[in-house]
């Protein structure tokens, strides 16, 4: 423990100085350092469910993978690397392997730009901000069966707002829930709105954070209103954008609940995300292990996508 | 010893909920209970009374009914919870599903199961031969007045495993059609008596679609599938049950299924729903919205919706879902009651847990109120079912009842048949052909006949 304290910090106090306790006015810092269980105490409630309920699920779940464990019965047998194999020849875990990448894909670009673009609106003084923040990040407060059912709705294929809209404007009405070519641009409209107003919160308050005079000493120079953005504002967002982004790939990597209530990953399987295959063959199918396994593959895959993140912005840094 | 005296000292009033693990009111109880054995001053010792048996606790009923069916079931739990004879219930009600059936599994692979449990018959083939289920003792349910005898023999085929029953059903709830009484005397679909014709092919269906479609001035027959994760399935093996092909899943595969005669189905479905004469995009609420507001005539649906739609006020008619090809057959459910597997299972509350069932079964005229066939066939011959409409005009369902092909993976709820639908659904859009959703099909089957079987 005591390697955790600087050791350097004490180089600057002269020899045999004044314990803390003895009336002296610096922080007591150096009582703490040199008992090192105190601070562990603080931390052990929270690493008992750590441990518990994280670092425990997940070296037993790696295990699972390895056995063909199933939820209905007690006895389960070592099947080696079966699961792993059998996941590799699975054509639905590629299908859903495949559609996870898209929705990442098709809902990642537009909650990213939508919400610089939200906040760059509010942030340009627009009047009534409350209004605007409020309007924007409401629908984010919304439980997911609640978004779900409202959207269900306007998808109706000829009851539902969507069509009723696209039928008055002299167009064809669209299979929001059954065309396969389109469904899960519909489950991506979905996300977009219900979650795009925590990415427009982190934009906005990067955005407030920004010093002002970068951008009054380009407007001094002449600098135009677009210049402006793309040249003084946007760079400045660098970093936020990175963490939006990375947060937002997370996240849509790891969809589940809407498309599960939503289109129960039809039509066709066409939506079904990994997570949903995991879920189908785990609980509906009894299928632990392979369950596991399946899942650990896609463990590894986002970790490999967030390193491979990770390294991409450094570099560009 | 009679066991009237002593049942009465420790029965208590049932309580719904959940019950596991021990509350604040089951210590109290168990306070009250034994307050009450003290007061009957060791008269109980030896007594092999119902309720005090183990020396604990109510009669654990799970089941998945909720809304208009739980309330009926609470109606009959009331029923024979009443006189000396009663039984102290609790009933957890946990949600329908495939939820539902992973927490019945997961309790009974770890034997510490509830006494009485509700299974869709469809899925016994997943939790009988692995042990899951407890056999039933038919002598037992004999003295309580239950036997073979009293079910049609369609739906008592399927109770059992091995030779062992595993299951007593409790109604039969089959895939039928609804219809507007006066769109269908419009459109001249209705016989002398006033109940829907008998169609007998496929071209009389789709004529009858088009003549609803032309009465109401709107759609003919409605159909919600889109999304849905079982209704495609519900059709399509109906209708397949009515070529005579059979479709049966063998451990291993490859499936056995008639390409043919399953191609002819799901052709006869694309032309059904053309989405012209029927609409080919509802999804179940919308084909139920568009039947209530009075835009189409007729629709396929379970019998469960029965007292939504008689709400409704629409004129209704009710009828088993039709014959089109060569024989009768209704697709059909049941749910039933089993005995969920306990490791050290207590004789008298077995007992009792028998008791319980037999009686419950003999309630179901009340059952048969929300539209379920009973399946304790002495119950259909009483005038009070008779009198019921338009539920006695579909009670023969029972007696071509078509359930799914046995398999440890098929079954109300089940990825089986969410995996039937999509290709269904793809035809039925226009998506695919009939061929390349059947073969969609059998493939879908096969892969999951492949699969090692978690609960053997």
């Amino acid at each position: 423990m005591t390697t955790t304290a600087p050791i350097g910090a004490d180089a600057d106090l002269p020899a045999g100085a004044p314990s803390p306790g003895a009336g002296d006015a610096r922080p007591p810092r150096r009582e703490d350092r040199h008992r090192p269980g105190t601070g562990l105490l603080f931390v052990l409630p929270f690493l008992i469910v750590f441990a518990l309920f994280l670092v425990w699920p997940v070296v037993h779940g790696l295990w699972m993978s390895f056995t063909d464990t199933s939820l209905a019965i007690r006895d389960t047998t070592f099947v080696g690397f079966d699961n792993y194999a059998e996941a590799f020849g699975d054509p639905d875990v590629w299908s859903s392997l495949g559609n996870t990448a898209v929705f990442t894909l098709i809902s990642c670009v537009p909650l990213v730009l939508v919400a610089l673009a939200m906040a760059l609106l509010v942030h340009s003084g627009l009047a009534g901000q409350w209004v605007w923040r409020l309007a924007f990040f409401a629908p984010y407060l919304l439980p997911v069966t609640v978004v779900t059912l409202i959207w269900t709705w306007l998808y109706q294929p000829d009851l539902g707002l969507g069509n009723q809209l696209l039928t008055t404007l002299g167009l064809e009405p669209v299979g929001w829930l059954s065309d396969e070519a389109v469904t899960m641009w519909a489950v991506a409209a979905l996300t977009v709105w219900w979650t795009v107003g925590f990415n427009f919160l982190l934009y906005l308050s990067a955005l407030q954070s920004l010093p002002s005079t970068y951008d009054e000493a380009a407007a001094l120079d002449g600098a135009g209103a677009w210049r402006r953005l793309w040249s003084v504002t946007l760079p400045q967002l660098r970093r936020t954008t990175v963490l939006v982004a990375m947060l937002q790939i997370l996240a849509s990597l790891k969809v589940f609940d809407q498309i599960y209530i939503l289109t129960k990953g039809g039509p066709n399987g066409s939506t079904r995300p990994i997570l949903e295959y995991v879920y189908d063959v785990g609980f509906t199918g009894y299928r632990l292990g392979y369950a596991s396994a399946v899942s650990y593959l896609f463990f590894a895959l986002v970790i490999i996508v967030s390193v491979a993140q990770l390294r991409f912005f450094r570099k560009e840094d | 010893m009679s066991s009237s005296f002593p049942a009465r000292q420790v029965r208590r009033p049932r309580e719904p909920g959940p019950v596991h693990g021990v509350s604040r009111r089951g210590i109290l109880r168990s306070g009250l209970a034994g307050a009450g054995a003290l007061a009957a001053a060791g008269s109980l010792a030896g007594c092999a009374s119902p309720a005090s048996a183990s020396g604990a606790s109510d009669l654990n009923v799970w089941d998945l009914f909720q809304g208009g069916d739980g309330m009926l079931m609470d109606e009959m739990i009331e029923a024979v919870s009443a006189g000396p004879d009663g039984f102290s219930v609790e009933r957890t009600i946990l949600d329908w599903g495939p939820s539902y059936y992973t927490k019945l599994a997961m309790s009974a692979a770890g034997g510490r199961a509830s006494d009485v449990a509700v299974l869709h018959l469809s899925r016994l083939a997943g939790y009988a031969p692995g042990g899951l289920l407890d056999p039933f003792d038919l002598d037992l349910l004999a003295e309580f007045g239950v036997s073979e005898k009293d079910f049609t023999p369609a739906v008592w085929s399927r109770t059992q495993h091995a030779g062992t029953v595993y299951a007593i059903p409790l109604d039969v709830h089959p895939f039928i059609v609804f219809y507007d009484r006066e769109a269908a005397d419009r459109a001249g679909l209705l016989d002398p008596a006033g109940e829907l014709a008998p169609m007998g092919s496929p071209q009389a269906m789709l004529d009858a679609g088009k003549a609803l479609a032309e009465a109401t001035g709107g759609s003919g027959i409605l159909f919600g599938h889109v999304t849905d994760t079982a209704q495609n399935w519900r059709q399509f093996a109906a209708l397949y049950a009515q070529t005579g092909a059979s479709f049966t899943l063998p451990d291993g595969g490859p499936p056995d299924i008639d390409v043919d005669a399953a191609v002819r189905v799901v052709d006869f479905m694309k032309q059904l729903f053309d989405g012209k004469t029927n609409p080919n995009n509802l999804d179940y609420n919308g084909a139920m919205a568009n039947f209530l507001g009075g835009r189409g005539g007729m629709v396929m649906l379970g019998e469960w919706e029965l007292p939504t739609l008689k709400k409704s006020g629409i004129p209704l008619g009710a009828a088993p879902f039709p014959q089109v090809f060569d024989r009768p057959a209704v697709y059909t459910d049941s749910h039933s009651f089993v005995l969920p597997h306990q490791k050290d299972p207590d004789p008298d509350r077995r007992r009792e847990a028998h008791r319980y069932i037999a009686q419950i079964i003999k309630q179901s005229l009340t059952w048969a109120s929300a539209g379920h066939i009973p399946a304790y066939q002495p119950v259909l011959a009483e005038p009070g079912y008779t009198a019921l409409h338009p539920q006695s005009s579909y009670a023969d369902a029972g007696e071509v009842a078509v359930l799914d092909p046995p398999n440890w993976f098929v079954g109300a709820g089940s990825n089986f048949q969410n995996r039937m639908c999509q290709p269904l659904q793809a035809a039925l859009m226009g998506n695919a052909s009939a061929e390349k959703a059947v073969r969609q099909m059998i493939r879908e089957a096969d892969t999951l006949l492949r699969q090692p079987n978690p609960v053997a």
